[in-house]
């Protein structure tokens, strides 16, 4: 059997930005792990492929260890078909079986399971015309098949995901280095440290409501203290961090101040004070000192989130923080509005005031306003020297990437640059 | 109805906040004329909001003096057919 994981071009892909827009969906995380690490475990696949958005396969081509677009992977064996916002904790499909397709209320396919003996006559040219060929020959499957809709479902998820994936690891002890004086509450069960891991003297791990993991190399400071469940990504270094429950963080992260139930992509830095909580961090995102964001309303009724810059979705939870895409930059001060959608490539000058709760991507924050700021050009030189400071090469492909991702997202920066400049011209 | 260059000396002298007079076409902005990085900013979108024109960035930002802002604006306007 052979999974493809698929992320194509859909009216629902908007719902993941502005984290989806430089990576497949199946690239978030929740838990310890991304949604493609547990849709692979659960089918229990070897041998997979996989279909993202044109304007980013180089750039996912060039890291994934699978084929990317190949419409040759969809002939030859069993094919296990699962769209990236498959939730795989409730995905109970046996990997092969008797041909059969779920696609939702839009017609979307949630998933196909294509014995090799139907693929015959189904057209295989592209992944497009295999769906569609599928959904006008196959039976539909019965039963729900649970999707995550939106980002925040993630953030909200990821305590327990995070509980349930430490459990399913099943690892627990120190292969890495805690330094003395140590101040563990909970069950040392409950605590894994990994190889060339180094805590610090003075370290509070509180375990005793969830689990906290560790993961390789990565450095926590003195006088952090990490509430379970947590997950501490590889490299990552945490600096007297009050980092409250529920938080993953990725990769080569820098993290200070409080972080309570978020999410961080990886390779994102917040050095400095402040407060990020229930919130969604792409990466290479730079917070700068003192900057924070709010999670919960002053009236505590459910956070509303604009992601397209006009109609505000109600998330149905009162405890929403900030989606942040990768390359957002952000000023000392900064004040993030509760549910607040901060796009990719924004650089944010804030002037102290709360910020609007929509700033579309590639929008320069300026003087209180959305302007065209600087260009895209300036933004490219600052990702480019924030990924050569971690030995990342910024390429060609990514540049032509992020030009794409430039156009998509123009109208919403153009009706808020307009916005902007009556504003700038009233004062 | 003012001209272009009356137009762009206004909008310079507003965003500035200098005095019309103190503003000659020769004049740097940043320079001459003391704007400051994100003064210069403003002045592309307010440019923008007077004229009623869509100009690139990058191109905006490169333009140095007050004349060739005068001179950048006015095949602006021509090129996306603006009456100015």
């Amino acid at each position: 059997m052979r999974l493809i994981l698929t992320d194509l071009p859909s009216d629902k892909r908007y719902h993941f930005y502005p984290l989806a827009l430089c990576r497949p969906i199946w690239d978030l995380r929740c838990g310890m792990t991304s949604l493609s690490d547990k849709l692979i475990a659960k089918t229990q696949a070897s041998d997979i492929a996989c279909f993202v958005p044109p304007y980013m396969a180089e750039v996912y081509g060039a890291t994934s260890t699978w084929p990317v677009n190949d419409a040759t992977a969809l002939a030859g064996d069993d094919l296990l078909v699962v769209n990236a916002r498959v939730k795989a904790s409730d995905f109970s499909v046996e990997p092969t079986g008797p041909s059969q397709i779920a696609v939702d209320a839009d017609g979307e396919c949630l998933y196909a399971r294509i014995a090799k003996e139907d693929l015959a006559r189904l057209n295989t040219d592209s992944i497009d015309a295999l769906l569609e060929s599928a959904k006008a020959t196959l039976s539909a499957a019965e039963g729900e098949v649970a999707v995550w809709n939106y980002t925040w479902d993630l953030v909200l998820a990821n305590p327990g995901q995070l509980t349930e994936d430490f459990a399913a690891l099943g690892q627990s002890g120190v292969e890495g280095t805690v330094e003395e004086p140590k101040a563990l509450r909970g069950s040392e069960n409950e605590v894994f440290v990994a190889r060339g891991a180094l805590v610090h003297p003075m370290v509070v791990i509180d375990a005793a409501e969830g689990p906290v993991y560790i993961d390789e190399d990565a450095e926590i400071h003195p006088f952090t203290r990490i509430e379970g469940p947590a997950y501490i990504g590889k490299k990552s270094i945490l600096l007297g961090a009050k980092c409250r429950e529920g938080n993953s963080i990725g990769p080569v992260c820098r993290v200070g101040g409080e972080v309570e139930e978020s999410i961080i992509q990886g390779y994102s830095n917040k050095y400095h004070d402040g407060f990020l909580g229930h919130a969604y961090v792409g990466e290479w995102v730079n917070l700068g000192a003192l900057t924070t964001n709010s999670d919960l309303k002053n009236d505590y009724s459910s956070v509303e989130v604009v992601l397209d810059g006009r109609r505000p979705i109600d998330t149905g939870s009162t405890k929403v923080g900030s989606l942040i895409g990768d390359h957002t930059k952000t000023s000392i001060g900064t004040l993030l509005n509760t549910g607040a959608y901060v796009g990719a490539m924004v650089a944010v000058t804030t002037t102290g005031s709360l910020l609007p709760k929509y700033l579309p991507s590639f929008g320069w924050f300026i003087k209180g306003v959305v302007t065209k700021g600087f260009g895209k050009g300036k933004l490219y030189e600052t990702a480019k020297t924030a990924m050569g400071r971690r030995k990342l090469e910024w390429t060609p492909a990514m540049e032509e990437m992020w030009n794409e991702i430039h156009k998509i997202t123009a109208p919403e920066r153009s009706e808020a640059v307009k916005k902007g400049r009556r504003a700038l011209a009233a004062t | 109805m003012a001209t272009i260059e009356e137009r762009v000396v206004a909008v310079t002298a507003r965003v500035l906040k200098l005095e019309t007079s103190e503003i000659k076409p020769e004049h740097i902005f940043t320079t001459d004329l003391g704007a400051e990085s994100v003064q210069s900013v403003e002045l592309v979108a307010m440019f923008e909001e007077e004229f009623g024109i869509e100009m690139d960035e990058d191109a905006a930002l490169s333009v140095e003096n007050v004349g060739d802002a005068i001179k950048f604006i006015t095949e602006v306007c021509q090129a996306q057919g603006v009456e100015a």
